[in-house]
């Protein structure tokens, strides 16, 4: 089957690499400038509906939440006044700004760091052949997959202070006395941690995987004739492959955890102690559908982005090495 | 050489142990929740619990069908996510075809740009397009849904799409040319056949996308008749006492399609060009 491919693929070419001088005699140099300004016009054409979706969905909300934030307006009636500046000489001021930004910043970055760690471990272990590998990389990228809400109630219910079977295991092997709390406010930001490490770490390992499986063997098997340490090999072979598709890797997990609503919004929800990790983006969607302010709700959103924008420039300049093979 | 032996021997028993660990971590949770879907409300609050279940009962999914509008959710969640993947895919497999077929100023520049949407949290593009929503009178229809799903599923698609027709070699849809097939038809015959896997795989992933959706639901969608899933089993959570059994059964009911799925394209994942297949 691959064969007889090859042999159309090779046959084709050869066609094409014939027909071109007859093409340009028949037409002539005249038409074939018509021609490649028709090809120019098909381009634009077949490109324009994904461009007007990205423009009209993507690009021109997020230019109207600019103008958003410099609004007075209630979230669901018409009314609107223009009052500048306001919506961020507000935020500087208030304290309920600075917290939920500073859980955003605790809670992306531990998330952040243990993904990172947790996935290019596993990636590494997935790497080797054993029975049943297949399997079990399939059942690892699985959390990934499913829904939010699923991960959301699964832990939930895994936490519950009087019927979670943690709580019931760790009483059981001795480790507490009495119920943890998972919930409440003094280990809410843990557990959330715990439970979005679980539900994105597959995303680091599945990135990485997928640059390790391109990997020369040749390299290590040099390796291993000198006797190096597993250790070194992952120093000195590994990790200057991977090092690319980690700068990509922590960029994007960066930005998705920063920006993070649904895991966090409904983990807090119904608890009780909601606001031990409202962090940035929960507390913009509060203000706008809690408060009803979405000037302000528009205004935390452009805050949100303008963070992003001069991290991911200061990211770039850092690691300037590392983006040109990325 | 004995020694050698005994490294080797360890080096195994830690990979073992190491892929039993990650199987438990991620498989243990889905195991409780259907473990608990299936327990009667006494043996859900039993202690110590039981792994499983003494007295398997379908009642929690009986509850489930018939006293809360679950299945209305699930044909919500299937329409728009189905919806999306048709806008997306059309607009998106004729895009990328643009991106890689044909030589025009501006095509990496437009490129580049998605790539950058791409990056776009929906937080940052949910209030405002509520906003805007309301003011064209669109907010709460599915209609708004599928436009909002479209958003954040067609950087990603137009993307993965693209990746894909670069492994198609170009000579042969220029040998049908020339051969006298026009674009339409050679498109049709060459292209279409070679790039179905990989249309395929790329609507799965943007049905789960769709499908996972939480946030512009929760704003977009007031009336209950038109929640998708995500957001009508958040509800169940609001009763005054929490009936985990329910909302396990809840849970399982929402995974198998994710899992179908799922198992349908894992495949695809592992390879080399799934890397960049996922968002979230």
């Amino acid at each position: 089957m691959k064969e007889i491919s090859v042999q159309k693929f090779e046959l084709a070419s050869i066609r094409v690499l014939n027909s071109i001088p007859n093409f340009i005699k028949r037409r002539g140099l005249d038409s074939l400038t018509k021609g490649i300004r028709r090809e120019h016009l098909t381009g634009y054409l077949t490109i324009l509906p994904a461009l007007a979706l990205i423009l009209g969905l993507i690009l021109y909300p997020v230019a109207y939440s600019i103008w958003l934030s410099l609004l007075e307006k209630h979230s669901f009636f018409p009314q609107e006044r223009f009052v500048g500046l306001e919506n961020y000489f507000y935020l500087w001021k208030d304290p309920e700004f600075w917290s939920s930004l500073k859980l955003g910043v605790i809670y992306s970055g531990w998330t952040i760091l243990f993904q990172i760690i947790l996935g290019v471990a596993a990636a590494l272990i997935l790497n080797e052949t054993f029975i049943g590998r297949g399997l079990v990389r399939a059942i690892v990228l699985f959390p990934y997959m499913v829904p939010t809400i699923v991960a959301v109630i699964l832990w939930k219910w895994l936490l519950n202070d009087t019927y979670g079977v943690v709580n019931y295991w760790l009483f059981a092997l001795g480790v507490v006395k009495d119920p943890i709390c998972w919930l409440g406010a003094d280990h809410i930001m843990l557990s959330l941690i715990i439970m979005s490490i679980w539900q994105f770490f597959p995303f680091v390992l599945l990135s990485i995987l997928a640059r390790l499986q391109t990997i020369p063997p040749e390299l290590y098997e040099a390796a291993k004739v000198d006797g190096a340490s597993a250790i070194r090999r992952f120093i000195h072979i590994t990790l200057p492959q991977i090092r690319g598709i980690l700068f990509v890797v922590i960029l994007l997990r960066s930005i998705w955890m920063f920006t993070k609503f649904d895991t966090v919004w409904l983990m807090g929800e119904g608890a009780g102690a909601g606001r031990f990790i409202r962090t940035l983006p929960v507390y913009a969607y509060m203000r706008t559908l809690t408060y009803y302010q979405a000037g302000l709700g528009a205004a935390l959103a452009v805050i949100m982005f303008a963070i992003l924008v001069v991290c991911t420039i200061l990211y770039f300049g850092l690691f300037r090495e590392e983006a040109d093979i990325g | 050489m004995n020694r050698f032996k005994i490294q080797k021997f360890s080096n195994r028993l830690f990979l073992y142990g190491a892929a039993l660990l990650l199987t438990l971590q991620a498989s243990f949770p889905f195991f409780w929740m259907a473990s608990t879907s299936f327990k009667p409300p006494s043996e859900v609050f039993a202690q110590p619990p039981s792994f499983i279940p003494h007295q398997v009962t379908w009642d929690n999914f009986k509850r489930l069908f018939t006293s809360t509008h679950f299945l209305i959710y699930f044909r919500n969640s299937i329409l728009v996510s189905g919806c999306t993947v048709l806008l997306t895919m059309v607009v998106s497999a004729i895009g990328a075809y643009s991106l890689t077929r044909y030589q025009y100023p501006g095509r990496e520049k437009i490129a580049g740009l998605i790539l950058c949407t791409y990056m776009f949290a929906p937080i940052m593009i949910v209030i405002p397009f509520f906003i805007l929503a309301k003011k064209i009178g669109i907010e709460n229809t599915h209609f708004a849904l599928v436009l909002a799903f479209t958003s954040f599923c067609l950087p990603f698609t137009l993307w993965l799409m693209r990746a894909f027709f670069k492994t198609i070699p170009i000579q042969l849809e220029e040998a049908a040319l020339v051969d006298g097939a026009d674009r339409i038809r050679a498109v049709i015959h060459v292209v279409l056949p070679l790039a179905l896997p990989g249309i395929i795989a790329t609507s799965i992933f943007t049905f789960i996308l769709a499908w996972n959706d939480y946030i512009f639901t929760r704003i977009l969608i007031t009336s209950d008749e038109l929640k998708t899933l995500p957001v009508g089993v958040q509800d169940l959570f609001h009763s005054a006492l929490i009936d985990w059994g329910l909302i396990m059964s809840a849970g399982m009911m929402i995974t198998i399609p994710a899992l179908l799925f799922f198992v349908s394209i894992q495949r695809y994942l592992i390879r080399g060009w799934g890397a960049g297949a996922v968002k979230g």
